[in-house]
C-alpha cells in the first residue's frame, strides 16, 4: 500500500512538472514570408530567405518562443503577392506575414491583409503610400519622401556638385515615389532637370532611352530602380557615354552592382540608411555570418529582413498568453526601445518610420562610405 | 536629326537581333507545320551556352557562336521528340500545349541548374565607339548586325544551293508531296527544327553580349519578340520574318523617341495589329493557307 501511495505521488509530481511553464515546450508560431526568390530582384530575394532565417533560428535556439517561416517565392510580381497574401489570410494557422521586396507587391497585398486582419511588415517598401494604406501594413525601410529628398539636397548638390540632372527610373510604384519625391526636392534646390525618361519594370533595352538623356547633355544622371541598374550602367558604358557621373537611388549597396557592372559602376554614388564596414563591428559579425551562408556579401535589404524576425518576435512576446493577428498588430504599433541591427525602430502612427541616411560611392570595385549620419545637419 | 539617326541605329540593331530571332521561328514553324512557344527558352540556353564557353575557353565570338548554335540545336532535337513527332497527326492543339509545357520545364530547371540570379556578360566585346557625339556605331552593334548578315546569308546558301536545304523548302511547302517525292519527311522535320533552334541560340548569345547580361528568365519577352516578327513576316516566309523583327525594333525604338520608353511593347503591337488589318498575310507574298 505504502509503494502504492509513492508511487501515486510521483506520477501526480511529474505531471505538476509537466504542466510547469519550466518544462513547457516553447509555442510554436507560424510566419508567412514572400520574397522574390525568383525574377529580376531574386538577389534581394535570396538575402530576404537567408537573413530571416538566420533570425528566426536565433530566436529559436534561445527557446522562448518558436518560429516557423514559410517562404513564398512572390516573383516580385504584384499578381502573384496578392495570391500569396490571400493564401497566408486565410490559413488560420499564420499569425502575421513578412515581406514583399518592392512597394508594388506590398501595395497590391495591402488590401487583402486589411480586410482580413493579418499584419504585413515589409522590411524594404518606401512608397511614402503604402503603410497609410491599412493599420496593418508596416514598413521599416524609411520612406521615399526622406531618401529621395536627401538624394536631391546632399548627394547631387552638396556632395557631387551637380547642375544639370538627367533622370531615368522604373515605371512602377516605387519608382514614381522616388522620382516625384526627388523631383520637388530637386526644383527647390535650384537643381536644372534636363531629362526625364521612364520605362516599364521588365525592360531589357535602355539604348533610345539612354541617347534621349544623352540629347540634354546632363552632368549627373540619377538611376532609380534596383534589379536593373546594372544593365543601365553597363549600356551607358556601351554607348561610349563617359563624361556623365552615375547616381543611383534605390539598390543600396547590392553586391548584382559590383559583380554585373564592375568597371563599369567605378565613381558611381548611392543613399543608403546603413552601411556595413569594420567600424560597424557587430554589423560586421554578422554579415560575414550571412556572407558565409549566401556567398555575398548583405546589402540593406536583407539586414531590414532579419530585423522585421525580431520586430514579429517581440510582438508575439509582448502579447503575452493570448497570442492573436490583432495583439501582433497592436504590439507591433505601440513597440518601444526596440534596437535592431540597423539601429532604433519606432513606428508612426502610419506604420512606417523615417531614417537617416549615408553617401556611398564605389571605388576600386568596392562600396566606401563618403559621409557619416550628421552630413546631413 | 542627330539624336533621330542615333535612335534609328539602336532601332537597326535591335530589330537585327529580333529578325535572327524571328528567321529561326520562322524555320521551326515552316518546316514543323506548328506554331511553338519553347523558342524563348532555346533563345535562353543558347545565351547560356555562349556564357559558359566564354567562361572555359575565353572571349572567342566564333567559338561563342558554334557553342550557341550546337546547344540550341541540341535541345531543338529533345522539343521536336516531346512535342511534334508523336503528334504529326494528333489535332494541333496537342503540341501547342505540348510547347507551351516545355517551355515551363526547361524554363524552370534553368533556374534550379544556372541559379535566379543574373550573369555578367561583359567585356566580350570591347566598349569601342565610332562616330561623332551621339551618332555613331558602337563596336558590339556592328558585331551584332554583321553575325546577323553572316548567318542570314549562310542559311540562304543552305536553303537553295543544297540538296537538304531544298529537302527543307520542300517540307516546309507540303509534307504529302515530299513524302511521295521520297523525301523523309520526319527526319528533315527534325533538321529544321534544330536549325530553326540553333539560329534562335545564336541570336540569344548576340541578345547577351548586347544587353551583357543573361538570366533564366531572359526567353518570356525575347521569344514573344520573335512570335510577332515571324507573324508580321507571314509566319513561315523567312526573308520577310527578317524584315518583320528589322521593322519591329525601329518602330519600338521611333516610338520610344517621340514618346516614353514605358510604351515600348503598346508601339510593338499597335504596329503589328495595323499591319495585320491592312495585310492579314504579314509582308510575305505568300497568300495560302496559315499553318
Amino acid at each position: 500500500m505504502k509503494k502504492k501511495l509513492i508511487g501515486l505521488a510521483l506520477i501526480c509530481v511529474i505531471f505538476a512538472l509537466a504542466a510547469s511553464p519550466a518544462f513547457a515546450a516553447p509555442k510554436t508560431y507560424r510566419i508567412g514570408v514572400m520574397a522574390p526568390i525568383t525574377g529580376t530582384n531574386a538577389e534581394y530575394g535570396k538575402g530576404f530567405q537567408i537573413a530571416m532565417k538566420m533570425a528566426a533560428d536565433e530566436i529559436n535556439a534561445k527557446g522562448e518562443i518558436k518560429l516557423e517561416l514559410i517562404i513564398k517565392d512572390s516573383k516580385g510580381d504584384p499578381k502573384e503577392s496578392a495570391d500569396i497574401a490571400r493564401q497566408f489570410a486565410d490559413d488560420p494557422s499564420i499569425m502575421a506575414i513578412l515581406g514583399d521586396f518592392t512597394s508594388s507587391c506590398c501595395m497590391a497585398a495591402a488590401p487583402i491583409v486589411d480586410e482580413a486582419g493579418i499584419v504585413l511588415l515589409s522590411p524594404t517598401a518606401s512608397n511614402p503610400d503604402y503603410a497609410s494604406m491599412s493599420k496593418y501594413a508596416f514598413s521599416i525601410m524609411g520612406r521615399q519622401d526622406g531618401e529621395a529628398p536627401f538624394f536631391a539636397t546632399y548627394l547631387l548638390k552638396k556632395y557631387a556638385g551637380a547642375k544639370n540632372v538627367g533622370l531615368i527610373w522604373v515605371n512602377s510604384d516605387w519608382g514614381k515615389s522616388a522620382h516625384d519625391n526627388l523631383v520637388i526636392q530637386a526644383k527647390k534646390e535650384g537643381l536644372n532637370i534636363v531629362a526625364d525618361v521612364n520605362y516599364l519594370p521588365d525592360e531589357k533595352d535602355f539604348s533610345s532611352a539612354i541617347a534621349k538623356l544623352r540629347r540634354e547633355k546632363p552632368d549627373h544622371i540619377v538611376i532609380m530602380d534596383q534589379g536593373l541598374v546594372p544593365n543601365i550602367i553597363n549600356q551607358i558604358a556601351q554607348a561610349g557615354w563617359t563624361d556623365v557621373r552615375i547616381t543611383t537611388l534605390g539598390p543600396g549597396t547590392s553586391e548584382q552592382i559590383l559583380n554585373l557592372s564592375k568597371k563599369n559602376a567605378e565613381g558611381l554614388l548611392l543613399t543608403t540608411p546603413f552601411f556595413i564596414d569594420a567600424d560597424n563591428k557587430p554589423a560586421k559579425a554578422w554579415a560575414d555570418r550571412f556572407a558565409q551562408i549566401a556567398g555575398f556579401f548583405p546589402t540593406v535589404h536583407p539586414a531590414c529582413a532579419y530585423d522585421t524576425v525580431y520586430l514579429i518576435a517581440a510582438a508575439i512576446r509582448n502579447s503575452g498568453d493570448k497570442v492573436t493577428r490583432e495583439s501582433i498588430r497592436e504590439n507591433l504599433q505601440n513597440l518601444k526601445g526596440f534596437v535592431g541591427l540597423t539601429g532604433p525602430i519606432q513606428f508612426n502612427p502610419a506604420g512606417d518610420i523615417f531614417r537617416k541616411y549615408l553617401i556611398v560611392a564605389v571605388e576600386n570595385g568596392k562600396f566606401v562610405r563618403k559621409t557619416d549620419y550628421e552630413y546631413a545637419k | 536629326m542627330d539624336y533621330y539617326l542615333s535612335q534609328i541605329i539602336n532601332g537597326i540593331c535591335q530589330g537585327s537581333i529580333y529578325a535572327l530571332m524571328a528567321i529561326g521561328y520562322s524555320v521551326v514553324v515552316g518546316v514543323v507545320g506548328l506554331v511553338t512557344f519553347t523558342h524563348g527558352e532555346v533563345i535562353m540556353l543558347g545565351a547560356f551556352a555562349a556564357y559558359y564557353t566564354f567562361e572555359l575557353l575565353g572571349n572567342n565570338l566564333v567559338i561563342g557562336v558554334l557553342a550557341s548554335f550546337l546547344a540550341s540545336a541540341f535541345v531543338g532535337i529533345f522539343i521536336f521528340k516531346v512535342c511534334y513527332e508523336r503528334f504529326f497527326n494528333a489535332p494541333r492543339h496537342i503540341s501547342l500545349i505540348c510547347t507551351i509545357g516545355t517551355s515551363m520545364l526547361l524554363r524552370n530547371l534553368a533556374q534550379i541548374i544556372f541559379g535566379p540570379n543574373n550573369k555578367p556578360m561583359l567585356e566580350v566585346v570591347p566598349n569601342r565607339f565610332y562616330g561623332q557625339g551621339v551618332v555613331g556605331f558602337t563596336l558590339v552593334q556592328l558585331i551584332v548586325i554583321a553575325t546577323v548578315i553572316s548567318l542570314s546569308f549562310l542559311l540562304f546558301i543552305f536553303f537553295n544551293r543544297t540538296r537538304w536545304g531544298i529537302m527543307l523548302r520542300a517540307v516546309s511547302q507540303d509534307k504529302t508531296a515530299a513524302a511521295m517525292m521520297g523525301i523523309n519527311v520526319r527526319l528533315t522535320a527534325l533538321l529544321g527544327n534544330s536549325i530553326g533552334c540553333g539560329l534562335g541560340g545564336v541570336a540569344g548569345m548576340l541578345l547577351a553580349i548586347y544587353y551583357q547580361t543573361l538570366v533564366a528568365t531572359m526567353g518570356g519577352s525575347a521569344g514573344m519578340k520573335a512570335f510577332s516578327s515571324s507573324v508580321l513576316g507571314g509566319l513561315t516566309n523567312i526573308p520577310s520574318a527578317a524584315v518583320g523583327g528589322l521593322c519591329l525594333g525601329l518602330v519600338e525604338n521611333l516610338g520610344i523617341t517621340i514618346s516614353s520608353a514605358s510604351f515600348r511593347d503598346m508601339f510593338a503591337f499597335v504596329f503589328l495589329l495595323l499591319v495585320l488589318i491592312v495585310k492579314p498575310e504579314g509582308f510575305g507574298r505568300k497568300t495560302g493557307v496559315r499553318p
